[in-house]
């Protein structure tokens, strides 16, 4: 009892602080009518109208097949060379292998520091710099999302590996095995499940980063909704994002058989999900290959004239033959510190907007509330809201932020207000769907007790369900937090302000130290971030 | 006892921060000899066996493992000496439970051998012999995670079957398994012990259990050793004793 009376004002403290830094990043705003184009309304309806009417004309469904089957091959090309990458790294980062404390440490910090630098730069940004370097090849877009997912990836697998149970590793020490055979018999098979959950669980992520890697010019459900949203054919831009959608739910399914699978880890008569899966993986991993690499040579990246390009662009960043580079001018130096300020503030109210969203749906989208299990009352119109709610989860996670943006701005004058909404929209659907799972995991008999003992519903929500749910919430938020700082850089480049916004036109500028400089700003507000969200969900568990 | 010395202590010493775990111990055990280790938690049983295991380093004192001391044996030797059992946590468990006592021949395999071996087993003659003592052949490809504590024991024991050492040094074996599970698999245990010819080591929280089955029992208090003495020497007001909270001086 004493514990909890220590906890639940620390808990409240820190509540009330990211409230405050909420409202604070309001401020940041010039909230009048000035935010909106002049018949940007209109606009909006017209596109909203394209909800209920896609064109479904064959024509645009062919073209929809092959740029979701292009977006599909991308991703997978993409995840597959960031699982090599992330599997011999995050061995490496974990440490398993070394023995010594001195080793061991310095090869934990410089391959962990190798994940963190990679993951740090959002997978738009890496393909910004591969084109920009190598041209428009494909192998500009797998790497691009092969870089940053690996990273991710990595860090996790690492993560894992130390946290396995060390009673077997020591019995199988003592029974002779080396270091190697340690890992083989010991680490992989303990950790083999967890790393084939997360990774399908990243695949889906990867389908709508690969679709946004089309608006650095490679093909793909991005670049088609680009396209159509250019020629104002709105009804064509939600095929495509039904496409998207449609490509996502697939992906979505197949993790969750995936992941039921492991868990009960039962063999079926005939073949397992887990054969069919792995046959399936196989099969997608090869044609992909094929199909991307087609008419492309990868010793051609490595032309005199590729080499070339790419001397003299990443030369540029670090100012080779630069008498001035940005980096070292202090004017340069406060703009973009400005620049990094209101990046901050847009991703505070992105997850601010998000938060808000998420908590007023969250609910009716729990199924133990639809179907009154929880608060023993039961509604008809309970599944009704329950079906809304999750279709406009699934339609909010599944539209990548960019595509967001790229409509929002249609109807905001570019700033940091169409950023952060662009960002809340993608968000609040993921943090909506974590967060009905929470309530959907949690014990049900108190509330049940509350409710018999004459508690309303939203009585029972706040003395029964908030107080045992918000320290996940809490968790979530900041996790979430800290993804969309990753992405505030990336909904700037269709001119939702911010760093992202310079970034764009220093690039078409060329002014390539000020892009370092800029790139700084956006790791370093990253890793803060990083480091702040994880040490704040350390404290309120 | 006219058989040869297998491990000899003297004076051994171990600190844990600033509490002694072992201050001084010397004791000979011989080959062939079944041991129980006795004594209130935080004697220092577990410390004892870790030391003998090479898992904790000493600080002072000598231990002489076959009339050699212990830090010249190294890894795939040392395995071939002494082999470790504890409570039921020693197994993989998403691996079959032909990998896990196959795991007692990593020590003698090379890296590519054991790798193939994930994909079809090598030497399972060895294993499924060593699983069918233990009783478990028709068990040989379920995912040990499924079996229960008693067999997962068993399959540990095969594991040492396969790994053949000297000397066998169990930390609680029976610690998670109810009366008649704990029964079965100590029987065993010192019954493959016996028919191999080795050494057994068996630390247990039970005195019932190391009348039962053991010839003789070390009495560990303090991190010093108590008594030693042949099982039937071992008096009711000795185990009293031996168990008797910390006097209050």
């Amino acid at each position: 009892m004493k514990n909890s009376a220590v906890l639940l004002p620390k808990r409240f403290i820190l509540s009330v602080f990211l409230i405050a830094i909420f409202v604070w990043s309001l401020f940041s705003v010039h909230w009048n009518s000035d935010l909106l184009h002049t018949g940007g309304w209109p606009t909006m309806l017209q596109i909203l109208k394209g909800v209920i009417r896609p064109d479904l004309t064959a024509e645009i469904l062919a073209l929809g097949l092959k740029a979701a089957w292009i977006t599909l091959a991308y991703a997978v090309t993409g995840m597959s060379l960031a699982i090599l990458y992330a599997f011999i790294v995050g061995i490496l980062a974990s440490g398993t292998l070394t023995s010594k404390t001195v080793s061991r440490l310095t090869s934990k910090i410089f391959f962990r520091g190798i994940l963190g630098f990679t993951r740090a730069i959002h997978e738009l940004i890496w393909a910004w710099l591969f084109v920009a370097a190598i041209g428009l090849s494909p192998y500009a877009a797998i790497l691009a999302l092969a870089i940053p997912y690996g990273g991710i990836l990595g860090r996790i697998f690492a993560d894992m590996l130390n946290d396995v149970p060390q009673e077997p590793i020591m019995a199988l020490k003592a029974a002779g095995a080396s270091k190697l055979q340690i890992l083989i018999y010991g680490y992989l098979p303990l950790v083999w499940a967890d790393m084939i959950s997360y990774t399908m669980y990243r695949f889906e992520c990867s389908i709508r980063s690969s679709a946004i890697m089309s608006f650095v010019g490679l093909g793909g459900l991005g670049y088609q909704i680009q396209l159509s949203l250019a020629d104002l054919k709105y009804n064509q831009v939600w095929s495509y994002i039904y496409f998207l959608i449609v490509l996502v739910l697939l992906i979505d399914g197949w993790s969750n058989l995936v992941r039921r699978g492991l868990v009960e880890r039962k063999r079926v008569k005939g073949i397992s999900i887990g054969w069919l899966s792995t046959l399936l993986s196989v099969v997608l991993i090869i044609f992909s290959w094929v199909y991307v690499t087609e008419d492309v040579h990868f010793l051609e990246l490595f032309s005199d004239k590729n080499i070339q390009y790419a001397q003299r662009f990443f030369g540029g960043m670090f100012g080779v033959g630069n008498p001035h580079p940005a980096f070292f001018d202090k004017e340069n130096w406060s703009s973009a510190l400005k620049l990094t300020i209101e990046t901050l503030e847009m991703s505070i109210m992105a997850i601010g907007f998000s938060t808000i969203a998420a908590f007023i749906t969250v609910l009716p989208a729990a199924r133990n509330i639809a179907n009154g299990d929880l608060t023993l009352t039961k509604r008809w119109y309970n599944w009704i809201l329950f079906g809304v709610v999750r279709v406009l989860y699934i339609f909010s996670r599944s539209v990548p932020e960019l595509v967001w943006a790229m409509m929002i701005i249609f109807l905001f004058k570019p700033g940091l207000l169409p950023g952060a909404i662009a960002l809340a929209l993608h968000n609040f659907g993921i943090l909506g769907k974590l967060w009905a799972e929470v309530i959907e995991d949690m014990d049900s008999r108190p509330i049940r007790n509350l409710s018999s003992s004459g508690a309303s519903r939203l009585q029972s929500f706040y003395y029964g369900i908030l107080p045992r749910v918000l320290p996940r919430f809490l968790t979530y938020i900041l996790y979430r937090w800290e993804v969309i700082m990753r992405t505030t850089i990336v909904v700037g480049f269709v001119g939702a302000g911010g760093l992202g916004m310079q970034f764009k036109l220093s690039m078409s500028y060329f002014q390539y130290t000020n892009l370092t400089l800029l790139l700084i700003c956006y790791m370093v507000l990253v890793v803060i971030a990083d480091f702040a969200s994880e040490s704040t969900r350390k404290a309120v568990k | 006892m006219s058989s040869k010395t297998i491990i000899e202590a003297k004076n051994i010493t171990k600190h844990f921060e600033r509490k002694i775990a072992l201050s001084s111990l010397s004791f000979t055990i011989h080959h062939g000899e079944i041991v129980a280790l006795i004594g209130p938690s935080g004697a220092g049983k577990t410390t004892l066996l870790n030391t003998i295991a090479g898992l904790v380093p000493l600080e002072s004192g000598e231990l002489l493992i076959d009339q050699n001391p212990l830090p010249s044996y190294r890894g795939k030797l040392l395995a071939k000496k002494v082999g470790v059992i504890r409570q039921q946590f020693d197994l993989i468990g998403p691996l079959a439970v032909m990998h896990n006592v196959l795991a007692g021949r990593l020590a003698e395999w090379g890296l590519v051998k054991s790798l193939i071996s994930l994909l079809v087993p090598q030497e399972k003659g060895l294993a499924m012999e060593a699983l069918s003592r233990v009783g478990l052949a028709d068990k040989s490809y379920e995912s040990t995670a499924n079996l229960s504590g008693g067999e997962q024991q068993r399959v540990a024991m095969a594991r040492l079957l396969v790994q053949n050492p000297e000397i066998i040094l169990a930390d609680e074996p029976v610690a998670s398994l109810d009366p008649a599970r704990a029964d079965d698999v100590l029987a065993m245990l010192v019954n493959l012990v016996s028919e191999n010819r080795q050494t057994l080591i068996t630390s247990l929280h039970s005195v019932e259990y190391a009348r039962k089955y053991f010839t003789r029992i070390i009495g560990i208090k303090n991190g010093a050793i108590f008594f030693d003495l042949p099982t039937e020497q071992v008096t009711d007001d000795l185990l009293a004793e031996l168990y008797l909270l910390k006097e209050k001086a």
